[in-house]
């Protein structure tokens, strides 16, 4: 009942957002509203999880959340709960009245329902199948936030984004049915083949070479929507394009949905082979990913991108953990919850920059601490963050990324990426530098309002938290997420 | 039906349908391409019925009536008026000449025969024979998206790939579970009507569908 509820918030949302039922402006706060009790459901749900082990619905657990589940529904509505929150207290999105017609603040809710909906669709159902369905359903929700401007670039980033999400997704289709086809033919038909559990239980008896190829077509598939190189070329058009709200969300929540759904093949995949397989692709990828983020962070000139940019890196990160055993999967979900909080407030933050300065041109936005101090304090608070600095979460995850990586016997893996880290971080520390200082261009507005920036208190607790220690109920249920990858 | 002749008749269907999807790389014209791909489409729907009715599979023919009704029909209606609409009937020189174009999807077919040698080898089925046909289809369908400089053959392309992955559940599982099959039509059909949303407005912004012409955003 907990997981319909759960998935409820959402829809309920979408629904309130139809013409006739709530005024507009209540609309707003009606989602903001319903986002926050979600993330009420998804802690409860958590600890229901860490008491029991699996919370499940419906026949043969067609609703199902484990550790894995539970850590991405706190992301996923965590996220959600702030950036609805923060794009309702004033920042409308930003073309609502070019648009005219049909009520187009009303469209945006009714779609950013829709899109909380199937990611949290996404990480709780058990069929694989009805997974991909859901994970294909975002790309389509999100393709008129992205074009919500209609401006020339949102055009075309609208369009790369739909035309590389669809083929990439499909892709991943190939992989599902590949890896069907495989339980049918070795295990014989059942209705529940595509549930994971089902799928996880007798993958021992699956055919290796069919299961080997499952997972290339799943990683090219899901790669694309997790953004990782060499099937990243739609991110940074796609999430520098989308009004600040969305694209927090796509950068802190749904490129990690698009990671879990590669990480629940993986434990079956695992289970056919042996770990040896998959790390080895989810390492390669994973050092291109960095290496792609890394050139062009450096010839960065627009902050947005630079931000989509460093979700790329994260993202690397991130797949990097799941190749380094229990450990490396513990660091890589941590890193998840660090990298959405920081991640979901820099991107919100440089919405209000650009409303403020009217470009996203990095050479334009100086002096930025004396136009907006507490916006642009939280903004190099946020960045020094996502660069790994302590006192902030990406600190302790990293480093438990990197120790799993040694403990692992990959010191040359975890060279590589640590110069690619040193070259990201000069890189982005340059370009703050040069946006916090200077002389700001003649005729910027100064002054703040400290208010607006209320929600982003969870952003910080949660970062400067998990900056100093792990509590004890998130290591547990963290443990209960690793758990699933021991071999 | 004796298993000899259907698998050589499942297997025919598979040839077939690759064939139409490499019709779309000597055509020129959009409209053309889109009775391609409805043609494309009817056939897969002869395959389902052909499966369905050797293994008396009464679901298999649900899933062929809604192929039939998605993409024999709604789909290609709702695309020839976005074709009429936009006013654009050729294709715009394409990145790749035909000749090129088809030696590459030649090579793609020999490619996804090397990629399906496991699956193949593992099917005890009388449908394998069209398993790397199948695969085919959803390489060329990548080709024809990277290849066309036109969004609306771009959607085609992706359509054509979809109808690859839709040839390949239906030979190698005869099909996916039904929820998901549904999942799976619901979504091409949302996507399908987005795409012409934003084929509308490429349109309006840039007075052409030439999608190369969008190059703004760089690096």
């Amino acid at each position: 009942m907990l997981l319909i509820a759960l998935l409820a918030c959402p829809l309920l949302a979408a629904g309130l957002a139809a013409p006739g039922i709530l005024a507009r402006a209540s609309v707003a706060r009606a989602g903001a509203a319903l986002s926050g009790l979600a993330f009420l459901l998804s802690i409860v749900l958590a600890g229901r999880v860490l008491a029991g082990g699996v919370v499940s619905f419906g026949p043969e657990e067609f609703l199902r959340a484990d550790g894995l589940s539970a850590v991405l529904l706190l992301v996923v509505t965590g996220v959600g709960f702030v950036a609805l929150w923060f794009g309702e207290g004033g920042a409308r999105p930003p073309a609502a009245g070019a648009e005219g017609g049909a009520e187009p603040g009303r469209r945006y809710h009714a779609l950013a329902g829709l899109f909380l909906f199937t990611m949290l669709l996404a990480i709780t159902v058990n069929n694989v199948g009805v997974m991909w369905v859901a994970i294909e359903a975002t790309t389509i929700a999100t393709a008129f936030l992205i074009g919500l401007h209609r401006s020339k670039a949102a055009l075309e980033a609208s369009w790369k984004y739909i035309l590389i999400g669809s083929v990439g997704i499909a892709l991943a289709f190939v992989g599902t049915v590949l890896a069907y086809f495989n339980f049918v033919q070795r295990v014989g038909g059942t209705p529940y083949a595509l549930h994971w559990t089902v799928l996880s239980r007798v993958a021992v008896l699956l055919d290796p070479d069919v299961t080997r190829l499952a997972f290339v077509f799943v990683l090219v598939g899901y790669g694309t929507k997790a953004g990782l190189a060499p099937m990243h070329t739609w991110l940074p058009d796609a999430h520098s394009e989308a009004p600040a709200p969305i694209s927090a969300m796509m950068s802190g929540s749904l490129l990690a949905v698009a990671l879990y759904a590669i990480l629940r093949f993986k434990v079956v995949v695992d289970a056919c082979l042996g770990t040896a397989f998959t790390d080895r692709m989810l390492m390669l990828t994973a050092l291109l990913t960095l290496a792609v983020a890394a050139l062009l962070l450096t010839r960065q000139a627009n902050y947005k991108r630079l931000l989509a940019y460093s979700s790329v890196e994260h993202m690397g990160l991130m797949c990097l953990g799941s190749a380094l055993g229990t450990a490396g999967v513990i660091a890589a979900l941590l890193h998840a919850l660090s990298h959405a909080a920081a991640k979901s407030m820099t991107i919100l933050l440089a919405g209000a920059i650009r409303d403020r300065y009217g470009t996203t041109s990095l050479a334009s936005v100086r002096g930025l601490l004396r136009v907006m101090p507490w916006t642009g304090a939280l903004f190099a608070a946020g960045i020094l963050a996502l660069l790994g600095l302590p006192p902030a979460g990406l600190f302790l995850s990293e480093m438990l990324l990197l120790r799993a990586g040694f403990t692992a016997g990959r010191t040359w893996v975890m060279g590589i990426v640590l110069t690619l880290l040193a070259m990201i971080f000069v890189a982005i520390l340059t370009h703050l530098n040069r946006m916090l200082y200077g002389e700001p261009p003649e005729g910027t507005s100064r002054g703040d309002q400290p208010g607006r920036l209320l929600p982003l208190g969870l952003n910080l607790a949660v970062l400067i938290v998990l900056g100093l220690w792990i509590p004890g109920p998130l290591a547990r249920l963290l443990g209960r997420a690793a758990e699933i990858f021991a071999p | 039906m004796a298993p000899a002749l259907f698998s050589r008749l499942v297997t025919l269907a598979s040839s077939l349908v690759l064939l139409s999807g490499l019709a779309v790389l000597w055509r020129h014209s959009l409209a053309a391409y889109i009775r391609t791909f409805a043609r494309q489409s009817f056939l897969i729907v002869l395959a389902i019925l052909l499966i369905a009715a050797q293994e008396r599979d009464v679901r298999l023919c649900v899933v062929a009536a809604l192929v039939l009704v998605l993409k024999v029909v709604l789909i290609p209606r709702v695309l020839h008026r976005v074709q009429r609409h936009v006013a654009a009937d050729f294709e715009i020189h394409p990145y790749v000449n035909t000749p090129l174009s088809l030696v590459i999807t030649g090579i793609l077919t020999l490619l996804s025969y090397a990629v399906a040698a496991p699956v193949v080898s593992l099917a005890d089925l009388p449908t394998r024979g069209g398993i790397p046909l199948a695969l085919a289809t959803v390489f060329v369908g990548l080709f024809i998206i990277i290849s066309r400089r036109s969004a609306l053959s771009q959607i085609i392309g992706f359509l054509i790939l979809e109808n690859g992955i839709a040839l390949l559940a239906v030979l190698a599982t005869f099909g996916v579970p039904l929820i998901v099959e549904l999942g799976v039509f619901l979504d091409v059909l949302l996507g399908v009507l987005v795409m012409q949303v934003f084929v509308y407005r490429i349109r309006e912004t840039f007075d052409t569908i030439d999608v190369d012409r969008m190059k703004d955003l760089r690096h």
